[in-house]
């Protein structure tokens, strides 16, 4: 029974990871933003169930909540405010150097951090304790909220600090794209251009009001 | 149970995606889910070794959880950033920004 489950487990860990991978690569490929921007929060979705596997549910809910109901919503959202995001010829750089290098570059980093990662000696390296039980989420609160809430804090103000500076940036936008304030008031408001005089206005003036009065008599 | 060294070697694919993207692409809303990816990738490391580290289990599970809020806000600001970025340059190409004048003639 215990060799089915294990065997059950490593399925499961290969089937997700496989479409995982897939996705991920789809979304970085595929032509279409708007089906890549799905792809990713398909991807967001199947990394939950790793959380699963690793005994985590609150955060696989909240990867589900935050990246495949938020982020990726947030991308879509981007995408339909910029048209010029679909056009598909900017998919890569122009220069095959360049292209090579980046290939290059991140093949190198999956490659180094592969080898770390199967010949390096996890077992003697992590430390061994008492074992606690991370499906309990009341410990998980108490360490975040009475424990640690400093860091809780901390990152509240990061992301305060962002959304202020998310606000301040589309002001700074806006208050580009307005024109000066023409008129009497305010303080800084402009005066207003001074019109030309011209002699004929009057005696035009005066002709108009003839033929008003005379539709008028009629 | 699955060995730690095959979450890690997912976790370093979707790294190594992650920078593939954020080096290969021009579309600013591909280096952002490029960046995503890189996220989703990091997470899945610390998951593992919050399992397979009796001593760091809480804290890698909180760990993820800071991570994935700073995730949403930094999304919206690339967003805006993306948005001014359009507006100033006319364009999401981060090879090519055009400039005032030929945003005038186009």
């Amino acid at each position: 029974m215990q060799g089915f489950e294990s065997l059950f487990e490593s399925v499961e860990f290969l089937l997700i990871a496989g479409i995982v991978i897939v996705l991920a690569y789809l979304a970085l490929e595929h032509k279409e933003i708007v089906y890549a921007a799905f792809f990713f929060g398909i991807m967001a979705s199947f990394v939950a169930g790793f959380f699963l596997l690793l005994e985590a549910p609150f955060v696989a809910g909240m990867q589900i909540a935050v990246y495949t109901g938020g982020i990726s919503a947030l991308i879509i959202f981007g995408v339909l405010l910029l048209p010029r995001a679909q056009d598909s010829t900017l998919e890569a750089i122009e220069s095959p150097r360049a292209k090579k290098i980046g290939i290059l570059v991140s093949g190198s980093i999956v490659f180094l951090s592969a080898i770390l990662a199967l010949t390096f000696p996890w077992s003697e390296a992590i430390p061994e304790g008492t074992i606690e039980s991370s499906l309990d989420v009341a410990l998980l609160a108490e360490w975040l909220w009475s424990d640690h809430g400093v860091y809780v804090q901390i990152i509240a103000l990061i992301i305060v600090t962002s959304l202020v500076g998310v606000i301040a940036l589309m002001k700074m936008d806006k208050a580009e794209l307005m024109k000066d304030i023409t008129g009497e008031f305010g303080i800084e408001a402009k005066p207003l251009p001074e019109e030309p005089e011209s002699e004929e206005a009057p005696e035009a003036e005066e002709a108009a009001e003839s033929e008003v009065s005379e539709e008028v008599d009629e | 149970m699955i060995p730690l060294s095959w979450y890690l070697a997912v976790a370093f694919i979707l790294i190594g995606l992650g920078a593939y993207g954020m080096m290969v692409k021009r579309n600013l809303i591909r280096i952002l889910i490029g960046a995503e990816i890189m996220g989703n990738g990091v997470s899945i490391a610390l998951a593992a070794f919050a399992l397979y580290s009796p001593v760091f289990t809480l804290t890698g599970q909180a760990l993820i959880i800071l991570m994935i809020s700073v995730a949403a806000g930094h999304t919206a600001l690339a967003l805006v950033l993306m948005l001014a970025y359009n507006r100033r340059y006319g364009t999401v190409d981060l090879g090519r920004p055009i400039s005032q004048e030929e945003k005038i003639n186009v």
